[in-house]
């Protein structure tokens, strides 16, 4: 054995035990009919839960609705992050403190800040309907119609300081030249901006989109902890259903099948993404 | 259970083999104290054992943890330590102690929905040989919709503990009686509803809460959730009365954003003078009429009714026995101890949710305890109740009618749809 493969080894050994083992496990378990109440007679189903899942209503509304969180907060996210970086860029005056400040929300936890803004948003207790109402303004957070895109928000609140923080890093790695010789040209900021910031920083933004976007499709601390997926079944996001599936109702089976098919998307997605980032030159 | 032997097997040498290194040997699982159970209900008082029993944090925990003292002197050799969790976490660690090898906890509180699951999987001691043999325990006093909930195909594995029986709570300085029909209840809700005021807080979150409080609508309308033959019988006009009344008492007489709402809120907003009523379990209205109650200056002028129509929807904890536990007899010594009329009668005047017949009728409760007019109401509730759901994967059903009703009171489907969606759902899980 060389030196290199026998190297390796320890970090083969750990990753078959740690992600090796589980997902193995867990595609066995995908193509049983486990159930963690009935343990003892444990039938081989083949593709059944597959089948179940694609054809389960639900299933299909919780990709909808995960899809639609994960679009809108990450375009968001992106938006007020781009403006922030830029901002950031030019400040002169306490930048490590302004930066240090909007970087906070990132260092809570997930369940923290769906519980704080569970508090914030009641329409009992909450400081900010309470606000509201002082304007005038009276608004269920969590009603119908409304509860996807306080989470969403929720998300924005939290991740828009790791996209500012990409888009900043990108934002002054970048060569003065091209800028230099647009002010001599006489372009405009935004003109500026568009053609140049832009191309310039895309490779920068491909990354941070697809990280963000990857670590949205998990949402599930805000869901559980504000509308655990109501009303009715509005914010009831992929990772809810899954956890819903598995542990609340014992199907284990299922719920790896569910996860399965997810992770198989999300691959796909993600090896196409790179390989046209790839070809395009940009990485 | 078949491990028993060779656990016995092992657990003596180990005994034997730790008596020789140290006397300071406590009892516990592998110890001196464990012993194959003898199913005698007269346990003897020199048993050994520790009793290490998962239950929620609330009050009623704490009353059972005050009486220990009291049991250890009729068996000074039973340890019992009861650990709290919150709610959200217990099922999961009694799961997780019901599947190990070696359990973690000996003695097991049971929330009603997971009695079935837990029967079936085996998870569970059955204990009628227990209760059978027991002398003067007169199991028979026990509610009789409570005993139901923990006979699992001809077996029982609980004991009644606690009830969450649910009544209609009401301001008697704004009505002058309960309501005793569905339309006297909105009425009633809608004549004091105000500005600052809403008629009744109600609970209409999506999964258990909808459902709990819907379902008592529907008996109200002269429905059930199972019929006589055991179908469920959720698409049937008087559901979808109840569910069109349910959905006008929302958009009419209740807070506004409140579609999310459940227990905490609803008490929050009747407590603090914003709603005239809510649906709500039976034990907290000496909670809110009490000389500390989060109601403050309001305390004294709730009363607690039954539901319009007389029938409520029931909900119970229950005492068992996990078949992985190796104390059961000093498990079943403390329960039975607990749960006799003695220690029920003790647990109740100290605030305890009564089970008993025996003790709700008890003049000396009466006096101690919230008036006669209080138990004398909750024993109308629990002798006319049926629970959200008999049989297997409950919780799961419970969760998925639940969610249509809250999708109807949302607007997001149409009352027909959400109960024939129901009906579909929960008839497809209970019967996988």
């Amino acid at each position: 054995m060389s030196v290199r493969i026998r190297m390796m080894l320890p970090l083969v050994v750990v990753l078959a035990a740690v992600v090796g083992y589980p997902l193995a496990y867990s595609f066995y378990l995908s193509l049983t009919d486990y159930k963690i109440t009935s343990r003892g007679d444990v039938a081989f189903r083949g593709l059944e839960q597959y089948d179940n899942a694609l054809n389960d209503p639900d299933y299909v509304q919780a990709l909808l609705t995960t899809g639609t969180f994960v679009v809108s907060a990450v375009v968001l996210e992106l938006a007020i992050g781009m403006l922030l970086a830029l901002a950031l860029q030019q400040q002169r005056w306490v930048r490590n403190l302004s930066r240090s400040f909007l970087l906070a929300p990132m260092f809570i936890t997930p369940i923290a800040v769906g519980l704080m803004f569970r508090f914030l948003l009641n329409s009992q207790l909450g400081a900010i309907p309470s606000l509201l109402n002082g304007l005038g303004v009276s608004m269920d957070f969590f009603g119908s119609g409304t509860a996807l895109w306080t989470i969403v928000a929720i998300d924005v609140w939290q991740w828009t300081p790791f996209m500012m923080l990409m888009l900043l890093a990108g934002l002054e790695g970048l060569p003065k030249q091209p800028f230099e010789a647009a002010r001599v040209d006489g372009a405009s900021a935004l003109f500026t901006f568009r053609k140049v910031t832009i191309p310039l920083l895309r490779p920068v933004i491909v990354v941070a989109v697809l990280i963000r976007s990857l670590d949205a499709l998990k949402v599930f601390e805000y869901v559980y902890a504000t509308t655990r997926g109501g009303p009715g079944t509005e914010t009831q996001t992929i990772q809810y259903l899954i956890y819903n599936t598995g542990i609340t109702f014992f199907r284990l089976a299922s719920a790896s099948a569910m996860a399965y098919l997810l992770l198989a998307a999300v691959v796909v997605l993600a090896v196409l993404l790179f390989a046209r980032i790839r070809r395009g030159g940009v990485l | 259970m078949k491990n028993r032997t060779v656990r016995r097997t092992v657990a003596v040498t180990a005994a034997v083999a730790a008596l020789s290194l140290t006397a300071a040997c406590s009892g516990g699982k592998g110890a001196p104290g464990s012993e194959t159970p003898s199913g005698d209900g007269d346990v003897s008082s020199n048993v050994e054992g520790t009793v290490r029993v998962l239950m929620e944090g609330v009050p009623d925990t704490d009353i059972v943890e005050g009486m220990i003292g009291e049991f250890n002197e009729q068996y000074p050799n039973v340890k019992v330590q009861i650990e709290t969790a919150v709610y959200d976490q217990m099922r999961d660690k009694y799961v997780a102690s019901f599947t190990a090898p070696e359990s973690s906890y000996d003695l097991a509180i049971i929330d009603n929905p997971w009695m079935g699951d837990f029967a079936k999987a085996g998870f569970l001691t059955p204990l009628d040989s227990y209760i059978e043999s027991t002398s003067g325990y007169d199991y028979e006093d026990f509610a009789e919709p409570l005993r139901q909930i923990n006979e699992v195909d001809g077996k029982t594995y609980g004991i009644p503990f606690y009830n969450y029986g649910l009544g209609l709570i009401y301001r008697t300085d704004l009505l002058s009686a309960a309501p005793s029909t569905l339309d006297e209840l909105v009425a009633a809700a809608q004549e004091n509803t105000t500005d600052t005021r809403a008629g009744i807080a109600m609970q209409p979150q999506r999964g258990y809460k909808a459902f709990e409080e819907w379902a008592n609508f529907l008996f109200a309308a002269g429905g059930s959730i199972y019929d006589d033959e055991g179908n469920l019988s959720l698409d049937t006009p008087e559901a979808k009365e109840a569910l069109e009344t349910y959905i006008e008492l929302y958009e009419t007489a209740a807070p506004a954003s409140s579609l999310n709402w459940a227990f905490d809120e609803a008490l929050r907003s009747v407590s603090s003078d914003k709603a005239a009523m809510m649906v709500s379990y039976n034990w907290m209205l000496p909670t809110l009429n009490a000389d500390d109650s989060p109601a403050g200056d309001l305390a004294g002028k709730f009363a607690l009714a039954t539901m319009p129509g007389g029938k409520q929807v029931l909900g119970s904890w229950s005492w068992a026995i996990p078949s992985n536990s190796e104390t059961d007899d000093a498990d079943w010594a403390f329960i039975s101890w607990l749960t006799s009329a003695d220690g029920e009668k003790q647990r109740v005047e100290a605030g305890g949710a009564p089970v008993r017949q025996s003790v709700l009728t008890d003049p000396q409760v009466a006096a101690q305890g919230f008036g006669a007019d209080y138990y004398a109401t909750v024993g109308d509730i629990l002798a006319n109740s049926a629970p959200l759901c008999q049989g297997a994967n409950c919780d799961e059903m419970i969760q998925a009618v639940g969610t249509e009703l809250s999708a109807a009171v949302s607007g997001q489907k149409s009352v027909a749809d959400a109960l024939s969606a129901a009906q579909e759902q929960a008839t497809r899980i209970q019967s996988s």
